[in-house]
C-alpha cells in the first residue's frame, strides 16, 4: 500500500478561516499549520512539550501544537501568531514587547504571544509573580525574561486602559 | 583613531527594525526557508559511547515508501574531504575526522548514516529500521580515566587522549611560594553545558547541476568562514558555493563550525541533484551538536599578611569530548591567558591539560572563557577565608587603578581603558555592603543563610587578527565592510557579521548612520549573504560591535568624504572642508554655525550615478564604498557583578534576591540592546550555574536528552537585574567602541557561586563544583551544623 493511501482529508478551522488539508493521521498540528498551510510563524524548539515555543490558541486557550496530532483538531478554532495584528498594526502585546525589548532572536516570541495573548484575556490585573509563574512555560534562551514581562505588565496596562475608553 | 564625543546616532536607545517581522510571525527562520522538491533527511546515530561499526544494513530502510537512499560515512569519504586541524601550536596534537565515521564511532549520538526522503516522517522511520551492528569498545567519559595508563584511546591515531597541554610561566612563582606569608589553594570545577539555541541546527542545501553552484541556507553566525569550509571540503572553488543564513533562533557558539551533519547534507544534494533539507530535532542538538565548558581549575596563590597576591599558578584540565572542530586549545588558553583581568599579579604560571573523552565534542559557547572570573575572585574569596579578611579589602588591595593602567599582564595581554576598582566600588555601594551584612546576621539568628557574592570581570572582546596570529590559530579578526548610496539616496550597507538574536540590524544602521550623517531608519544593513555581504569574519568573540560596527562606522565616514566631495563641487566650492552631511542634508559651516546648502543626499546621489560627466576630476562615477578594518589584538570590557541568594538549608533551594551589575563596555552603539545582551548573559550564566547539566552515566550514556532533563531557567527561577552602565571609550577603535556580551556569563557564575558560599560560610561549606543543584548542596551539608551555635531548624 502506497503512503497517500493512509491520507485523511481534514477541515480545520484556523485563523477564522477553513482549510482543507490531507495528511496523514500521525502528522502533528505544529507540522501541519507549517508546512502544510505555509503559517510558520508557529515555532518548533523541542517537539516534546518543554518549551512552549510551538503554543497556539485552541479555541481560545493556550496549547502545545507540536503535542496534538492535526486529526484531533477537527471543529476547533485555531488561532496563531499570524492573526494577532490586525491590519498592519500590532497588538497592545505586541507593541509592549517591542517597546520594552522583549524579544531577541524572536524564536520563542510567537508562542509567548499567543500565551499572554489568552492569558491577558482571563486575568487583566496580572501580578509580576503570577506572570512569570505563566511565563515559565515558555523558555527563552536569550532575553533573561525581564524585559518580556515588563512588556506584558505594559500590555496588560494598556488593555485595561482600552478597555475603559 | 578618531576621538568624538558627542555622536549624533551612537547611543540612542532606538527600538529594533527587526521586531515587527518577528513579532508577527514573519519571521525566516530556517525550517521556514522551502525549497520546491526538497528531500529530507534524518541520522540514524550511535546508541553507544565507543564501539566498531561492524556492519550497516540499510535494505530494509531503503524499501520503505518515499526513501530515496541510505548513505553511510563511506560514501561521504568519497564525495568530501576530511578535516584536519594541524595549527603549529606547541603542544597540540594534530587531529582529522571524516565527514561521518567509517568503521568506529566516538560518542553516544555520532552519526553513522544518513536516511533521504521524500518527507521528515518518511526518513524518521526509516531510519529506525537501518540496522548497525556495533562491537561495544571501552569508553572513557572523565578525564581522570581518559587519562589513565591503558586508557582506550579516543583518537587511535593521537599517542594518548592528551591532546593539547601547553604551560608558562613569568616571574617567578614558585620562589614567591617559599617567601610567602601564606599558599592559598583552591579549586574550581565547572560542569558540562550545552548551548541550547531554542532554534536547533539545520540547513537545506541546493545543489544546481546546471551552473555547478551550491547554495547553503544555513542559520550560521559567519557565513564567509563556512563558505570557505563548504568548498574546500566539497572540493569545490569558493566561488561555487553561495552561504545564506535566514533569521537565527540563537546560536551562542553553537553555529560557528560546519558539522558533520551539514557537510552530509550539501554533499547529498549535489550527489542527488536535489535541494535536501534537514532540520535538527531536540535530542540530537542536546547530544550531538556541540558541548562546552567542562574544565577542573585549581589555584595556588602566594599571599603577604595584607592579602596582596605575590604569585599566582593555575592548573586547569579540560575534558573536550571526542571530536574537535577547534583547536583543542582554543578555549582553554583564553581561560589562562587572562585569568589575572582585574589584579595586578606579575609572577604567574599556568599548566592547561585538554583530554579527550567519549563524549559530545566541546565548542565555544557564550564566554568559552566563562569560568575564568570565578577562579580568578574564587581565589580572593579563599584569600579572604584563610586569613582572616575582608574580602572586599582583599580584592581592593590587587585590583588594577588608572595608575597601573595601560598594563601589561603577566601572559603579555596589554589593558587600558578599564575601570575594575571603580566598577567594584560602584556595585559594592549599590548593595550597601554594611546594611546586607546586618541583614545577613539578622536572619542567621532565624536560621535563615543569606549570602553575598562579588564577581569582578575583565572581559576579553573583539580579537584582531594580531590575536589569531600570535596565538597560532588560522584565520583573521579583521572585517570588511560595504556602504552603497542608490541612486535614489537610499542607503544599503552590508558588513560580515551574521547576528543570531543580538539585534545587529539597529545598532549597526546607528553607525553607518553616524559615519555618513543620515537618520538611521534610512540605512538598511544587509548580513548573512555571501553573494552580498563582503568576506568578513563573522559574529564570535564579542567583535559584532567593534569589528562590525567600527567598519562600518568607518566606511561610512569614507562614503560621507565621498559625498562631501562631489556636494563641494555642485555648490561650486573647491573644497569640502566646511562642509558636513547631517540628516541626509548638506551644511556648510558659516558665521560659525551649520547652514543648510540645499543639496541633500539625493541630490548628490543623482549626481554620482547619472550626471557622471559632471563630477568633478579623479571622481568615478557612482557612490560604493567598502572598507576593511583590522582592529586591535584585543580591547577589554570589565564589570562587577554581585549577587544576594538565600539558600534554603533543608532543601538546598537557592533563591537570587538581588543581582547588581556595574559594567563598562566603552562607547555603547545602542542601550537598548547592549541592556538585553547584558541581561541575556547573565541569565545564561545562572541558568548554568544552578541548573542545567549535561549527565553521561559511566558507560558514556547521555541521560540529558530532552529539556525536561537538561534543566535551563525559566522566569520563576530568575530575577531582574539591576544593570549600571559606565562608560569609558576605548582609545584605539572607531568611536572608542568596545566588545561586550560575555561578560555576564563569567560575572554571573562567580557572583553568584561565591554568594552561596557566603551563604554557607557557617556551615563550612565552600562550593567548589557547580552546578550549584539542591542536590549537591543537600550533600555538602549533610550532617553539618552552622557555627553560630544557633541550631539549624529543619534538619
Ligand atoms: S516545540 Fe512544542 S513545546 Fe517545544
Ligand atoms: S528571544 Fe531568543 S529564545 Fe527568546
Amino acid at each position: 500500500m502506497k503512503e497517500t493511501d493512509y491520507k485523511v482529508t481534514l477541515s480545520l478551522i484556523v485563523n477564522g478561516e477553513t482549510r482543507n488539508v490531507r495528511v496523514l493521521p500521525q502528522r502533528l498540528l505544529s507540522d501541519v499549520l507549517r508546512e502544510d498551510l505555509g503559517l510558520t510563524g508557529t515555532h518548533v524548539g523541542c517537539e516534546h512539550g518543554v518549551c512552549g515555543a510551538c503554543t497556539v490558541l485552541v479555541d481560545g486557550a493556550p496549547a502545545r501544537s507540536c503535542l496534538t496530532f492535526a486529526v484531533q483538531m477537527e471543529g476547533h478554532e485555531i488561532t496563531t501568531v499570524e492573526s494577532v495584528a490586525r491590519d498592519g498594526e500590532l497588538s497592545p502585546l505586541q507593541q509592549a514587547l517591542h517597546e520594552e525589548h522583549g524579544l531577541q532572536c524572536g524564536f520563542c516570541t510567537p508562542g509567548i504571544v499567543m500565551t499572554f495573548e489568552a492569558y491577558l484575556k482571563e486575568n487583566p490585573t496580572p501580578s509580576t509573580t503570577e506572570i512569570r509563574d505563566v511565563l515559565s512555560g515558555n523558555l527563552c534562551r536569550c532575553t533573561g525574561y525581564q524585559n518580556i514581562v515588563a512588556a506584558i505588565l505594559k500590555a496588560a496596562a494598556t488593555l485595561r486602559e482600552k478597555g475603559v475608553e | 583613531m578618531t576621538r568624538e564625543e558627542n555622536f549624533t546616532h551612537i547611543g540612542k536607545p532606538l527600538l529594533r527594525k527587526e521586531d515587527r517581522r518577528l513579532l508577527t510571525g514573519h519571521g525566516r527562520f530556517l525550517d521556514d526557508v522551502v525549497l520546491p522538491g526538497a528531500l529530507h533527511v534524518c541520522f540514524v546515530r550511535a546508541p553507544h559511547a565507543h564501539a566498531r561499526i561492524a556492519a550497516i544494513d540499510t535494505s530494509a530502510a531503503v524499501d520503505m515508501s518515499g526513501v530515496v537512499g541510505v548513505f553511510t560515512g563511506r560514501d561521504l569519504a568519497e564525495w568530501t574531504t576530511k578535516l584536519r586541524l594541524a595549527p603549529p601550536i606547541e603542544g597540540l596534537q594534530p587531529v582529522e575526522m571524516t565527514t561521518l565515521p567509517v568503521d568506529r564511532v566516538r560518542f553516544y549520538g555520532d552519526p553513522v548514516a544518513c536516511v533521504v526522503a521524500e518527507d521528515r516522517y518518511a526518513a524518521e522511520d526509516a531510519a529506525e529500521v537501518v540496522s548497525v551492528e556495533y562491537v561495544a569498545l571501552d569508553c572513557v567519559t572523565d578525564t581522570d580515566a581518559a587519562l589513565a595508563d591503558g586508557a582506550p584511546l579516543v583518537d587511535e591515531t593521537l599517542p594518548s587522549n592528551l591532546v593539547s597541554q601547553q604551560s608558562f610561566s613569568s616571574g617567578n612563582p614558585a620562589a614567591r611560594r617559599a617567601d610567602a606569608h601564606a599558599v592559598v589553594e583552591a579549586r574550581f570545577n565547572l560542569h558540562r553545558h550545552t548551548h541550547v539555541p531554542l532554534e536547533t541546527r539545520g540547513c537545506a542545501a541546493d545543489w544546481d547541476a546546471g551552473r555547478a553552484h551550491l547554495t547553503m541556507h544555513i542559520g550560521t553566525q559567519t557565513p564567509h568562514p563556512l563558505r570557505s569550509q563548504l568548498a574546500s571540503r566539497l572540493r569545490l572553488a569558493e566561488n561555487q558555493v553561495t552561504v545564506i543564513s535566514p533569521d537565527v533562533g540563537g546560536g551562542f557558539g553553537q553555529k560557528i563550525a560546519l558539522y558533520r551533519e551539514e557537510l552530509t547534507v550539501a554533499a547529498l544534494s549535489r550527489h542527488l541533484e536535489r535541494p535536501v533539507h534537514w532540520r535538527e530535532d531536540r535530542l540530537e542538538n542536546l547530544t550531538a551538536a556541540s558541548h562546552a565548558r567542562e574544565c577542573h581549575c585549581r589555584t595556588r596563590t602566594a599571599v603577604d599578611p595584607e592579602g596582596r597576591i605575590l604569585g599566582l599558578e593555575l592548573e586547569l584540565m579540560e575534558d573536550f569530548g571526542a571530536y574537535c572542530f577547534y583547536p583543542a586549545n582554543y578555549m582553554a588558553r583564553v581561560v589562562a591567558m587572562i585569568l589575572t583581568g582585574p589584579y595586578r599579579i606579575s609572577d604567574y604560571a599556568f599548566e592547561v591539560k585538554v583530554a579527550l573523552t567519549n563524549k559530545c565534542g566541546n565548542g565555544p559557547m557564550r564566554a568559552p572563557m566563562a569560568v575564568t572570573s570565578w577562579i580568578m575572585d574564587g581565589t580572593i574569596e579563599a584569600i579572604a577565608r584563610q586569613l582572616g579578611l575582608d574580602p572586599l579589602d582583599v580584592r581592593r588591595i590587587n585590583a588594577l587603578t588608572q595608575d597601573d593602567l595601560p598594563y601589561t599582564m603577566a601572559t603579555g595581554e596589554v589593558l587600558e581603558d578599564i575601570t575594575p576598582l571603580e566598577t567594584l566600588e560602584a556595585a559594592a555601594s549599590k548593595i550597601d555592603v554594611a546594611a546586607f551584612r546586618k541583614r545577613q546576621a539578622e536572619a542567621r539568628k532565624q536560621g535563615r543563610f543569606l549570602g553575598l557574592g562579588f564577581c569582578s570581570v575583565v572581559e576579553s572582546t573583539t580579537y584582531g587578527s594580531a590575536f589569531y596570529k600570535a596565538a597560532g590559530i588560522p584565520g583573521s579578526g579583521h572585517e570588511a565592510a560595504w556602504v552603497r548610496i542608490e541612486p535614489s539616496g537610499a542607503v544599503n550597507a552590508s558588513v560580515g557579521l551574521m547576528g543570531t538574536g543580538q539585534g545587529y540590524e539597529t545598532p549597526l544602521a546607528q553607525a553607518v548612520a553616524e559615519g555618513l550623517g543620515v537618520p538611521p531608519d534610512l540605512v538598511n544593513v544587509q548580513m548573512g549573504h555571501t553573494d552580498i555581504a563582503p568576506y568578513g569574519m563573522g559574529s564570535r568573540g564579542g567583535r559584532g560591535a567593534t569589528a562590525g560596527g567600527g567598519t562600518l562606522y568607518l566606511c561610512a565616514r569614507k562614503a560621507q568624504e565621498r559625498v562631501l566631495t562631489i556636494a563641494a563641487c555642485m555648490l561650486n566650492l573647491n573644497e569640502p572642508t566646511n562642509l558636513r552631511l547631517h540628516d541626509g542634508q548638506v551644511e556648510r559651516m558659516l558665521d560659525g554655525r551649520w547652514q543648510c546648502t540645499g543639496v541633500a543626499l539625493a541630490d548628490v546621489a543623482k549626481r554620482a550615478y547619472l550626471e557622471p560627466t559632471s563630477l568633478p576630476e579623479g571622481i568615478s562615477p557612482g557612490l560604493d564604498v567598502s572598507l576593511t578594518y583590522d582592529p586591535p589584538p584585543m580591547t577589554y570590557s570589565n564589570a562587577t557583578h554581585a549577587c544576594e541568594v538565600e539558600v534554603e538549608i533543608a532543601t538546598g533551594r537557592v533563591s537570587i534576591d538581588r543581582y547588581v551589575v556595574t559594567e563598562d563596555c566603552g562607547t555603547v552603539l545602542n542601550p537598548v540592546v547592549v541592556r538585553g545582551q547584558q541581561q541575556g548573559a547573565v541569565a545564561m550564566g545562572l541558568s548554568g550555574a544552578l541548573f542545567e547539566q549535561v549527565i553521561y552515566d559511566e558507560s558514556g550514556q547521555n541521560l540529558t536528552a530532552t529539556l525536561a532533563d537538561y534543566l535551563v531557567a525559566t522566569a520563576c527561577e530568575l530575577p531582574d537585574f539591576e544593570i549600571f552602565p559606565m562608560n569609558t571609550p576605548n582609545r584605539r577603535t572607531p568611536a572608542g567602541i568596545k566588545g561586550m556580551s560575555e561578560g555576564g556569563v563569567m560575572g554571573s557564575i562567580g557572583s553568584v557561586a561565591l554568594a552561596v558560599s557566603d551563604a554557607l560560610a557557617p556551615f563550612g561549606v565552600v562550593v567548589e563544583q557547580l552546578p550549584i543543584s539542591p542536590q549537591s548542596l543537600r550533600t555538602a551539608l549533610r550532617g553539618k551544623r552552622p557555627e553560630t551555635g544557633e541550631k539549624e531548624r529543619m534538619e
